[in-house]
This record gives structure tokens, sequence and C-alpha cells, in this order.
């Protein structure tokens, strides 16, 4: 223990690159899942399939051979990004192909009638997105759109792999050091404190997401609550788990 | 652009690798659902304690990157007294990280048999272990079939994180020789390929197996 004390600024000089990259994969992710989601919904066929290939392709290969191939490729395309910047793009793209089936399914999950009703009182599609089709699809996405974002957080551990200086690599650099110079390795002492460290940072944010989906799911309280619970229930089993 | 024969040199190796990688998930695949299994026995349990205890390695599992934890297997559970092998550190770490997948949806499978079959299968004169056997667990399973695939194919992709601990599989092979011959596009393309073969090949087992169960179910 007294050896994380010792090295406490530098940990949390790792710690606060963790919650950087976090912030960035997340809105990142979202960004990506807004853009994807609007493919799958799109009218155009051609759009539609060039949607759904490209989610199912991103979703298929394994996020570690993700991160790997943008850190060794786009330098080939002359768009060297460093590996803060490669990792978060990696990231990004995975939890925003995840994130596009999570909006999907949410924006579906909402009747077509209600659409049919608001183009009967003249709503435009914008109005009838932000006032009609999305306050009703939010209790069925907040959920398994939580969850997304805690894999995203977890995933940006990767970034160890290729080099960024977040919470993983501080610990790994810490442990060669101290292997090196002291003798004796405190791998489970670190590993494990970066464990707990990631597993309350995750829990916050699943705090966090109870709190808005509860927000969400008011008009439903007693009636309807199952249904909800139903379609979540739905998109989480279809949901990438990894990370 | 793309050197064929470079990665038609390259396929030997590949195999191996994909050969490893198979292995290694086939072996994950197979501990982490009789873990599944026992964990989910015990979170249903009737002792307060083991359910407690097994919600609260799920969720930390769940909690925690699944990186972090194979490092934590393969370097700091040495110095605790267990040393494994880079290939059994893998399974092992896979096997960990899925059963906590396994054994919440084994529960949520096993929460959408209604309690009323209870009594029905009672009312019938069904034994306890007939009860479990033949009535709630092909219901359980119906429901608990999706998200398991799930997991079952996330196990495979996941044993690509293997390859930071240097275990020969297919991500390690690529990465291999892109240090020595810095074929990026090649190698890459190869095994992105492979992955998305072998990960459709088992979804569609997947389906296959779920639409064989959901036949008593069709037409209603």
């Amino acid at each position: 223990m007294s050896l994380l004390y010792e090295y406490r600024v530098f940990l949390f000089a790792g710690f606060i690159e963790t919650l950087l990259m976090s912030l960035t994969v997340a809105i990142g992710a979202t960004g990506i899942a807004v853009f994807l989601a609007t493919m799958l919904q799109s009218k155009i066929r051609v759009i539609k399939t060039a949607g759904y290939t490209l989610c199912e392709v991103l979703r298929d290969i394994p996020l570690m051979v993700n991160v790997l191939m943008v850190y060794f490729i786009l330098p080939l395309i002359g768009l060297g990004f460093g590996p803060f910047w490669s990792a978060c793009i990696a990231i990004s793209i995975w939890g925003g192909a995840n994130g596009a089936h999570i909006l999907r399914a949410g924006l579906q999950s909402v009747g077509s009638g209600q659409r049919e009703t608001a183009a009967a009182f003249n709503f435009g599609p914008i109005k009838t997105l932000f006032l009609i089709v999305l306050p009703q699809a939010m209790p069925v996405i907040i959920p398994p759109y939580v969850s997304l974002l805690t894999a995203v957080v977890q995933a940006t551990s990767l970034g160890a792999i290729v080099g960024a200086q977040e919470l993983l690599r501080a610990g790994q650099i810490l442990i060669e050091q101290t292997t090196i110079m002291r003798g004796g390795s405190p791998a489970y002492l670190v590993y494990g404190s970066i464990l707990v460290v990631y597993f309350v940072l995750c829990s916050l944010i699943s705090l966090v997401g109870a709190r808005v989906e509860a927000y969400y799911q008011r008009p439903y309280r007693g009636s309807g609550a199952q249904e909800i619970e139903k379609k979540i229930k739905d998109i989480e089993a279809s949901m990438q788990t990894s990370a | 652009m793309i050197d064929w024969a470079y990665m038609w040199e390259a396929v030997p190796d590949l195999i191996n690798g994909l050969g490893m990688t198979l292995l290694v998930s086939f072996l994950a695949i197979i501990f982490s659902l009789l873990a599944g299994a026992v964990g989910c026995a015990l979170r249903v349990s009737s002792v307060k304690a083991l359910n407690y205890l097994i919600a609260a390695y799920v969720e930390f599992i769940r909690g925690t990157p699944y990186l972090v934890q194979v490092f934590f297997v393969f370097y700091g559970l040495p110095s605790l007294g267990l040393k494994l092998s880079i290939f059994w550190s893998g399974v092992v770490a896979l096997s960990i990280w899925a059963s906590a997948f396994h054994i919440e949806s084994f529960r949520a499978g096993l929460t959408s048999v209604s309690k009323d079959i209870r009594n029905a299968s009672a009312s019938l004169g069904l034994r306890a272990w007939h009860h479990g056997l033949f009535v709630v667990f092909p219901i359980a399973a119906r429901s608990a079939l999706p998200s398991t695939l799930n997991t079952v194919v996330s196990t495979i992709k996941n044993s690509a994180y293997l390859q930071a601990i240097g275990l020969v599989e297919l991500t390690f092979v690529a990465v291999d020789r892109i240090a020595y011959e810095f074929r990026s596009i090649e190698m890459f393309l190869a095994i992105c390929v492979i992955y998305l073969a072998v990960v459709l090949v088992v979804s569609a087992l997947g389906h296959r197996l779920e639409r064989r169960l959901d036949r008593p179910y069709v037409g209603r």
C-alpha cells in the first residue's frame, strides 16, 4: 500500500488521463451512434444496407483488433494521431456501432401510431422526433446505453496496449520499475487497485444512469413498466458484452 | 496495394494462430458455462450469504475492464501463490469474465419462468428434480439463450485480448509479423476476415439452435 501512496501523483496523472479518455470516447461514441442510427433509419436502401453492414462488421471484429488496427493503419495514410487519439477513435467507433443499434431499437419501440398522430397534427419530422418519439423511446434507450457507456469507459484501458499514458499504463510502468529496482513484483497490488478504481468509476456511472432512468420512467410508473422492461431486456440480450 | 502473395505466405502462421484462438475460446466457453450454471445455482439458492457473494462477484467482474483482469490473473496471481502458464492464465481469465455474464443471463432466464408453474407441477405430482429438469429448465434455457449466445461469441472475440500477455493466438501472430515485416494492411485485413467468418459461423449456429428450440412455440 505504501508503494501506491509513494507514487500517488504518478498514478493520479494516469487516472486523470483515463477520465479524459472516458469523456472523449463517451462523446465520440454517442456522436457516431447518432450518425450510424440515422443511416439505419434511412429510407434510401443503399444507405440503410451500408449502415447495417458497417455496424455488423464493426461489432464482430474484436475491440482489441480494432484498437491495434487504428493505431497501425491510420499512420500509413498520413493520419498519425498518437496513442491517445487512436485509442479514442477505435473505441468510439466500436461504441458507436453498438450504440446505433440501441438507438434504432429504442426508436422502433415507439409505435407507428405515435408518428402518424404527430403527422396528423402537422408536426414536422424534427418536431416529431424530439417532442413525440424520443421522450417515449428514452426509457428503453437509457438502461442499455448506460451499460454501453460503462463498457467504453472500461475499454479505455486498451489505451495501455498502444501506449497511451492512462491508469493501466501507469500501473504497468510502476510495476516494471519496482520489480527492477526493489525486486519482487507488486503486480497483484497494483492491478488489484486498478480493478477497484474502475469498479468504483463504473458503479458511479451506473448510479447516475439509474437516476436518469428513473426520471424518464416516471410516466410509466404502474402501467406499462413491464412492457418497457421486456423491450430493454431484448436490446440488452443482443448487446455487446465485452470491454 | 495489397500484396496477395505475402498474405498467402502468412496463411500457415495464421492457421496456427486461429487454432490457438479456437482452442482457448473453446475451453473457456465450456468452463464458463459450467461455472455459470454452478454460480447461478448458488445465486438463487436459499443461503443468503452465497446469494450476496455471487451477486458481488458478478457485479465486480462486469464493472471492471477485462484487460486488467487478464493482467491480474497472469502477473498478479503468481505473487499470491498461483502460478499458471500463459495458456491457462488465458483460459482462466476468459472463463472468469464470461462466467459472470453467464450467471446473469441464466438467472434472468430462471426468473422468467412464472411461479404458477411450480403449483402446476405439484398438482401433477412431479418430484422436485422432475420439475426442475423437465419443466423449468426447458423454459429458462429458451429465454436465456440469446444473451448466452452473445456471451459465447464475445468469448471468442475477447480471446484477442490474450495477445497482451503473449499468448500466440490470431491477433498475436498478426502483430508479431507486423513488428518484423511492416505489412499491417495485409495482416489486419486477414485477421479481420478470419474473425468475421468465425463470429458469423458461430452466430449462425446459435440462431439455428434458437430456431430449433422455438419449434414448440411456432404459430403461437
